[in-house]
């Protein structure tokens, strides 16, 4: 049935859909389509072979879904990094530390610290915020000073705006 | 570019013919209190009253400019609806009950009772039309005994009751014991374990108790209706053990529910099959004990014990008392492994949880189901807040004072020692593998077009209804929601699932987020309990016996069934428009010697 709706949109909007499919997929960039709880990392100028992969698990909880009390999911992070120069190669570092940054960079989360290979960090409760692993001198210090190595984006920051689209005009508050 | 290929795609008129009613037509009912056709297990097949009726339109709808809407739905607050649906109705005829019954002539609903049973003993449990008024607005609705919530049935553990129903509604209806491990006969599931009792009938259920904690009934026929019109009520079944929980000065039962209205009319139900079978219908009022405003009183330093129920259709809650501090002590089918302190209760539909809360100082705490929506059109989280209810805590001190009990976080030795014999399974290789999916037909092609540009993310839980057009407008005939099993394709009442009485089955369920409409199915396990071992790979450190959980969308658990009472137990979303959609299949636990009796 799916195909068959599929079918019907390609007969009468081909290019239309053409062009959705690939702003989509410029949009996720070259890993393609990414599920609900994957940021694909890349990496900055500092650290140009640097990439990784962080995956959201919801963090431990009773009741299987992790909330605060005003509603934000409660997550930690599997994250997967790959090609990390040593943190010394950058200058006066020792580690990699992870931190979830709101989307204005005006608050910064120590998650915890990473590394080559597989790490967890965590917990974070934003709707929607930028990951960022920076190299640092202490792995407990409260906020980032060093150079950023990988960042990437939660998946719900990939939520789309519509209101501001023609066909709202005149019927939105 | 993209603004204006997207402006293109949702402008675009629609090319499915549905009925429209001009904006003025009152709402239209069938006549009830007629009989009904059989049904099979796919409840979404009973046509809810013997004549057809025409397709209801109302006037009005928030967040609107212009008068030429059709749409009965509220809209949350700065929501458009999407240009292309205005006008559209559900391809279904509108079902209320008790239509043509002066509401004046129906008993006013009345607070619930507490039965408390003993072993043997026999309840007249009657489902039956009664009168409502909710926020001011006067409604006919469904309740058992003329209450809603309907009876409190309390009943000491391994006691066996036996409850005469009566449906005295103008539906066809049964009773499912939601949570309780009992003789399959007695399951009250119409095409697989009973023939569903037709308005006017009875039926007489032996319900027996071996698990202590907090369990519901409700009826397992047309759910998106009878339930979400008052049928559902508590059982508290209490262990022999007075220390089985830490000590309380009080208890008290809390059911959330909502409701659908628009004004001062119910939003009608789809007569043939249930509309909103997207993501089930959210309603606009959330409710507490039947009641949109709940009010409790305490006394300071009042350690209370709140057994919690979620019977609404298809809205999850996260429920807090205000700054109280809460402790999680139980769910579904047992204690927790360890008590934990908690700031919310998490709540899918059908979920229960046992906590206790201490009101430690005097003043007004508010019962708040809070939560973080989405505005789909404007790409943002919206902090939705809802006030249930108001506990007032006098200044008398509450004696005993039990503040030093409250503090401490048991470890209950017991649960975990029952569950020992079970971690050896717990990296078993999964014994089957399901996928949750949809697929859909002929929906509005404005749905279609917009769903499929709305796919860069998927919230894993939807809180609120935050496209009730598209929701609304979609039926059972439209969409069907799958369980389907990996090993041979089979979806639903076709997938062929047996286990052997005493076998522990490992089942991975997978929610996949690329179907159609990802949303999350709080999963429920008829007659047998189950643990979440894992979620999304993580094992579960604080374990409890369930019959119920919460699957978010691109989310997988692994459950343990402990496979110990034979029959033909259903297994579906509890989501009632998904179950009425066709989301359910059966687990047969086949007995050591012989098919389950008879």
């Amino acid at each position: 049935m799916r195909g068959q709706i599929t079918r019907r949109l390609r007969g009468s909007r081909s290019r239309a859909r053409l062009s959705v499919v690939a702003l989509v997929v410029g949009l996720l960039g070259p890993s393609g389509p990414i599920g609900p709880y994957d940021i694909p990392l890349y990496g900055t100028p500092k650290a140009p072979a640097a990439n990784g992969h962080g995956r959201l698990v919801y963090a431990d909880s009773p009741f299987g879904v992790a909330l605060t009390k005003d509603g934000h999911t409660v997550y930690d992070i599997q994250i997967t990094a790959a090609a990390l120069p040593a943190p010394s190669s950058l200058g006066a570092y020792s580690t990699y530390v992870a931190w979830a940054a709101t989307s204005d960079l005006t608050q910064w989360t120590r998650l915890g610290s990473v590394v080559n290979g597989n790490s967890i960090v965590g917990p974070v409760d934003l709707n929607k915020f930028l990951l960022v692993v920076t190299a640092e001198s202490d792995s407990t210090s409260a906020t980032h000073a060093g150079p950023t190595v990988l960042h990437g984006i939660s998946p719900s920051a990939l939520l789309q705006k519509f209101l501001t689209k023609p066909a709202f005009h005149g019927i939105a508050d | 570019m993209r603004l204006a290929l997207v402006a293109a795609v949702l402008g675009t008129p629609f090319q499915i013919a549905l009925g429209q009613q001009p904006p003025s037509a009152p709402p239209a009912m069938p006549p009830g209190m007629s009989g009904m056709p059989g049904m099979g297990p796919d409840s979404s097949k009973t046509p809810p009253a013997a004549s057809p009726a025409p397709t209801t339109a109302m006037p009005g709808m928030a967040g609107m400019s212009g008068g030429a809407m059709a749409m009965p739905i509220p809209m949350p607050k700065g929501m458009p609806m999407v240009p292309g649906l205005i006008g559209l109705t559900p391809p279904v005829a509108s079902f209320l009950p008790g239509a043509g019954v002066d509401p004046m002539k129906l008993p006013v609903v009345k607070p619930t009772e507490v039965a408390r049973l003993k072993n043997g003993d026999t309840l007249d449990l009657t489902a039956m039309l009664l009168r409502r008024t909710i926020k001011g607005r006067t409604f006919v609705m469904y309740g058992y005994n003329g209450q809603t919530p309907g009876p409190l049935i309390r009943v000491p553990q391994n006691a066996t009751i036996i409850v005469r129903f009566h449906n005295r509604i103008d539906l066809p209806s049964s009773v499912h014991w939601h949570g309780v491990r009992l003789d399959n006969r007695y399951d009250g599931a119409p095409g697989v374990t009973q023939a569903e009792v037709r308005p006017g009938d009875s039926f007489e259920y032996r319900v027996h108790f071996p698990d202590a904690g907090v369990y519901w009934y409700h009826p397992h026929v047309r759910e998106d209706i009878e339930q979400a019109m008052g049928l559902f009520g508590n059982m508290i079944v209490d262990s022999p053990d007075p220390d089985y929980y830490s000590p309380a000065n009080r208890e008290q039962a809390l059911v959330f529910d909502d409701l659908l209205v628009n004004a001062d009319t119910l939003i009608p139900f789809g007569k043939e099959g249930p509309d909103f079978a997207l993501m089930g219908r959210v309603g606009s009022v959330e409710l507490v004990n039947g009641e949109s405003r709940d009010t409790l009183r305490a006394k300071t330093g009042e350690v209370v014990r709140f057994y919690l129920t979620n019977v609404a259709s298809s809205r999850t809650f996260n429920i807090s008392f205000g700054d109280a501090p809460m402790k999680v002590l139980a769910s579904d089918v047992s204690r927790f492994e360890r008590e934990q302190r908690v700031s919310s209760v998490v709540m899918a539909p059908a979920e229960r949880y046992i906590v206790e809360v201490r009101f430690e100082h005097p003043g007004r705490y508010a019962l708040v189901n809070a939560v973080q929506a989405i505005n789909h059109f404007a790409g943002e989280f919206d902090p939705e807040v809802d006030t249930v209810g108001i506990v007032t805590v006098d200044s008398a001190p509450a004696t005993p004072d039990f503040g030093s009990d409250f503090a401490a976080l048991r470890a209950n030795a017991a649960v975990s020692r029952d569950i020992d014999r079970y971690r050896p399974y717990f990296t078993k290789p999964a014994d089957k593998h399901f996928t949750l999916t949809v697929d859909v037909s002929a929906l509005p092609l404005a749905t279609v077009q917009f769903m499929d540009v709305d796919t860069a993310y998927y919230a894993p839980v939807e809180w609120v209804d935050a496209m009730p057009d598209m929701n609304w407008l979609s039926t059972s005939k439209q969409v069907h929601w799958a369980i389907r099993d990996d090993a041979t394709g089979k979806e639903n009442m076709d997938v062929d699932w047996h286990a052997a009485q005493g076998s522990i089955v490992k089942v991975q369920i997978f929610n996949d987020p690329k179907s159609f409409h990802p949303m999350q199915h709080p999963m429920h396990l008829h007659g047998q309990r189950m643990l979440v071992v894992a979620r999304d790979g993580v094992p579960n450190r604080d374990l409890v016996w369930k019959d119920t959980v919460i699957i978010p969308v691109g989310s997988t658990v692994d459950l343990l069934i402990d496979a110990s009472n034979p029959g033909a137990w259903m297994m579906h979303c509890h989501i009632a428009e998904h179950l009425g959609s066709g989301m359910m299949t059966i687990l047969h636990v086949d007995p050591a010697a012989g098919p389950p009796a008879k």
